[in-house]
């Protein structure tokens, strides 16, 4: 593959493999406002808070909106609001402008309503996208990819071919010196022992087990039992909550755990050195795509049965083994694995392959065709207080 | 021939890749599609099932991927299907009634 790709250059020194400008929506009565203005310009996404349009209670997803304008595949971004909430758009673009890329902001009770602001707001758009045309392009080691890791609609063939075969990759790409992020603490539950021995120290494997329990603890709540394990999974082959962890796990290679990269609404932690990394990015497949996006990942590898979801900041390849699901939306078949007809070695090489040239700029099977709706997830801070965790704690 | 692919080479089960019945000889391949034991099935396994490739012991770890994903609860001999009926979780069991359905689905048979 190739070592190096031409990225676009920002301010923050970071390069990325895209190049998009964001319409942020603080509150949900603007998005047909945000809407109508990314129309007007070719690389324009939407991002909506359909939460409350209040403040208290919502600064995670700030937080997480905050990190999303800051992905290297964002060339700026403009932040909008309807005024009558109490989510200064402000709040969402100041931080990003530290970044060096331009963030502008639009009140529309302040823009004599809703023509006007997205008369201005298209104005503002085409700014946007003069900067982002005017990015420079830089030269770049594949070793700089930051790479999000995930599965959904998981079937038995994820744990046979696409789950070892992006694992196999990951371990692949983080020798090369990149950077490969996973979440789903919940899916860890029963791995702890395995995670801690890979972690680099004792800190990080206490860490990394302190949020796995506090994940737990959400999801498992006495009398609100939430599904982990069905009949399906059992006839299916899976015998135990802890085989279902490890087929999860095993997309995740086996290189040591650097961090285990916490969001909340103090800290949106990041990599700090290349190798692999965890995450609280969400096992909900919709907001995990923003998680990565806000952790700064590039692109997503993403192990499926079939189908699935499609971000549009942070391209995603999909990778299954089902060759009875497998469609033109599949980027990676790896279902010759479960004929017998394909290593897993063979199949990593080719995701590897399929990295660079994502990486390069060649778009992935959907990519521009249908994306997901860029949801962003937080934690409910009054479930938080009632269960006492506290950031950092 | 009808194959099962075995994981990691520390594992003492192999998965399935067909529905095999009593009596089948199962190609017991590598990730990299090296054939590497031939096991006799004692019993049906289905598409995505573990077969024992070793007797394992009553109390011996069942290890797949060279992870620990359960223990035995009695002895299952080389050919074995292991699953609900002869292994557990270390972390959180299947309730009784759910494994006797799922005992019940499979029609899983007395080796």
């Amino acid at each position: 593959m190739m070592s190096t790709f031409m990225g676009f250059g920002r301010s923050d020194g970071s390069v990325g493999i895209r190049n998009h400008v964001l319409i942020m929506a603080v509150d949900e009565c603007c998005d047909g406002i945000a809407r109508a203005i990314a129309d007007s310009i070719d690389n324009g996404i939407v991002v909506t808070n359909y939460n409350t349009c209040m403040y208290g209670g919502n600064e995670e997803m700030i937080n997480t909106m905050i990190h999303t304008g800051n992905n290297p595949n964002v060339a700026g971004v403009l932040v909008l609001a309807m005024g009558c909430g109490s989510i200064d758009p402000e709040i969402v673009a100041a931080p990003i402008r530290v970044s060096g890329r331009p963030a502008f902001s639009l009140v529309c009770m302040k823009q004599q309503g809703t023509r006007a602001t997205i008369n201005q707001g298209k104005e503002l758009a085409q700014q946007l996208q003069q900067a982002a045309n005017a990015a420079p392009r830089v030269e770049t080691p594949i070793s700089e990819l930051i790479i999000g890791v995930k599965c959904g609609g998981s079937d038995t063939s994820s744990g046979i071919a696409s789950n070892p075969s992006v694992g196999r990759a990951v371990d692949k790409l983080v020798d090369m010196g990149a950077t490969a992020i996973a979440g789903e603490l919940i899916e860890l539950v029963g791995c702890e022992t395995i995670l801690r021995q890979r972690a680099v120290s004792v800190e990080v494997a206490d860490k990394l087990e302190r949020l796995i329990h506090q994940e737990e603890a959400r999801w498992h709540v006495d009398g609100a039992e939430v599904e982990t394990m069905s009949i399906g999974n059992s006839v299916g082959g899976l015998t135990t909550l802890e085989e279902k962890s490890f087929g999860a796990l095993s997309k995740t290679g086996t290189r040591p755990i650097q961090g285990v990269l916490q969001i909340n609404h103090l800290v949106h932690e990041k990599p700090t050195t290349p190798g692999f990394y965890l995450s609280e990015a969400t096992h909900l497949c919709g907001s995990a795509g923003m998680h990565f996006a806000a952790l700064g990942a590039h692109l997503i590898l993403w192990t499926t049965g079939g189908a699935g979801f499609n971000n549009p900041i942070v391209p995603v390849i999909r990778v299954s083994g089902n060759q009875y699901l497998l469609n033109e939306d599949i980027d990676i078949d790896a279902s010759g694995i479960m004929r017998a007809e394909e290593g897993v070695e063979s199949v990593a090489e080719r995701i590897v392959a399929k990295v660079g040239s994502v990486a390069q700029g060649q778009q992935t099977n959907i990519e521009e065709v249908g994306y997901s709706y860029c949801s962003l997830y937080q934690k409910d801070q009054r479930l938080e207080t009632v269960l006492r965790f506290k950031p950092g704690c | 021939m009808k194959k099962a692919i075995q994981l990691d080479p520390s594992d003492n089960v192999a998965t399935l890749l067909v529905d095999a019945v009593k009596g089948d000889e199962i190609e017991i391949i590598s990730t990299n599609n090296q054939v590497i034991d031939v096991v006799t099935c004692l019993q049906a396994i289905t598409f995505g099932n573990k077969v024992a490739l070793t007797d394992i012991a009553d109390q011996q770890l069942i290890t797949k991927a060279s992870y620990p994903v359960g223990v035995a609860i009695m002895t299952i001999p080389r050919g074995e299907l292991a699953h609900v009926q002869n292994v557990r979780s270390q972390r959180l069991d299947i309730p009784d009634n759910i494994i006797e359905e799922i005992i019940k689905q499979m029609r899983i048979e007395q080796a």
